[in-house]
């Protein structure tokens, strides 16, 4: 704690950060998207911090929240160092409804990767440079995202036939440097198999 | 006859009895373990319980070698198209136990994620209480199996399955006489018109020679 509020000063001047004051036991900044990829980058190298460890990257939707005003979506990230033992801090940065966008963390810490795109799934917030923002935990044809506030909570969403993996698996093998010489016949999608009210991926 | 008979290697019987007999006593499960219920079900196979006692030691980890399907744990919506596929892939006769709450109702995951019971997807013969529920449930639950086996026809389900074969067998014979008459008839008309045509030579020959 007392090495993060260190930090507040450096954070208050390069990137604009503020402490945020709901957080009472922790230490939690709120910055602004615009400065948050430069802020991450100086988190994670700057020798006073070192934050090397992204332990979770969480939405939040303050739909309907006790005495709250201002945007209704906030995304945080919270950090750990390996370097340090107590020294732990969460980023926070709030979103409007209307302009649902964070810059992408992924070419910084790889595991922001999947992170991003469960934040994505549940909550619709759009991470912008992402590589491949798909949905992690829902199926492909599910519509909505299940953690806002407004989704009905007994809404259920049939899926209509299994996910085809096929041309990501391919691409995989080939980044790791093997070719594709033929695709078996049964591997291919067969039309038979759609149920009625599938979409195809 | 009585000589054989006096040897003791006959024994007279249902083909019903026999089949069931064989069926209930020889059941391989296919196991679908997604959840905490799946634990339950090794313990189910360990020695201390010993599943091996009713006959079903082998679990197969192919539908196309098993008897019955045992769903074991929370099904989502993401994972209902694989468990039907499954399902499908069994080869008849084949049954299916959900075990524990969530197979069988979706359990307390009453959200947009969880099938609310396997029901909804495949039939079910029998299903198994608790979260997770005991070896003891299980071996019920297989017993239960058992009786119902036991009461099934085989001859009854031949008999409904051959029956649209013989309808189809009776129809394509009823087609093929139609036609043997038809054909019977062209031969005889045929034979009728050149006999008639012979006569009608020989007599315009006669008449010919006469002058």
């Amino acid at each position: 704690m007392a090495d993060c509020e260190k930090l507040l000063a450096i954070l208050e001047e390069k990137f604009g950060a503020k402490r945020d004051l709901a957080d009472k036991w922790g230490f939690t900044v709120l910055v602004e998207r615009e400065n948050l990829h430069a802020l991450m980058l100086f988190l994670r190298d700057d020798q006073s911090a070192k934050f090397d460890v992204l332990l979770d990257i969480v939405g939040v939707d303050y739909l309907g929240f006790k005495d709250y005003e201002g945007p209704r979506f906030a995304v945080e990230y919270v950090l750990k160092t390996m370097k340090a033992p107590v020294r732990r801090m969460r980023v926070k940065v709030l979103v409007s409804e209307t302009d649902c966008k964070v810059p992408s963390i992924a070419d910084l810490y790889a595991i922001a990767n999947w992170q991003e795109r469960e934040v994505f799934d549940q909550y619709g917030v759009v991470f912008e440079g992402h590589p491949d923002l798909r949905r992690l935990l829902n199926h492909a044809e599910f519509e909505g995202h299940p953690l806002r506030k407004d989704y009905p909570a007994h809404k259920r969403q049939w899926l209509s036939t299994n996910d085809y993996l096929l041309p990501e698996l391919e691409a995989r093998l080939e980044s790791k440097g093997y070719k594709i010489v033929a695709r078996s016949k049964e591997v291919m999608p067969n039309d038979d198999e759609y149920l009625e009210g599938s979409r195809k991926v | 006859m009585t000589a054989l008979a006096e040897k003791a290697n006959i024994i007279t019987s249902s083909l019903d009895f026999i089949v069931n007999w064989g069926r209930k006593n020889s059941l391989w499960p296919f196991p679908y373990g997604t959840a905490c219920c799946a634990i339950e079900f090794m313990s189910t196979e360990t020695a201390r319980y010993d599943l091996s006692r009713i006959g079903s030691e082998y679990v197969r980890f192919t539908p196309r070698q098993s008897d019955v399907l045992l769903v074991a744990g929370t099904i989502t919506y993401k994972q209902a198209p694989i468990l039907k596929r499954i399902y499908e892939q069994m080869a008849e006769p084949r049954w299916v136990i959900a075990m524990g709450a969530c197979a069988s109702s979706g359990g307390f995951y009453d959200a947009y994620c969880t099938v609310p019971g396997i029901d909804h997807i495949i039939p079910v013969d029998v299903y198994i209480g608790g979260c997770p529920p005991r070896p003891e449930s299980f071996f019920d639950a297989m017993f239960q199996l058992q009786e119902k086996i036991q009461d099934e026809s085989y001859m009854k389900a031949r008999a409904e399955r051959v029956k649209e074969q013989l309808e189809m067998i009776k129809a394509k014979t009823a087609e093929c006489k139609e036609n043997a008459e038809k054909a019977v008839k062209n031969a005889v008309s045929c034979g009728v018109q050149t006999i008639k045509e012979g006569r009608d030579n020989l007599m315009k020959k006669v008449a010919f020679w006469k002058e």
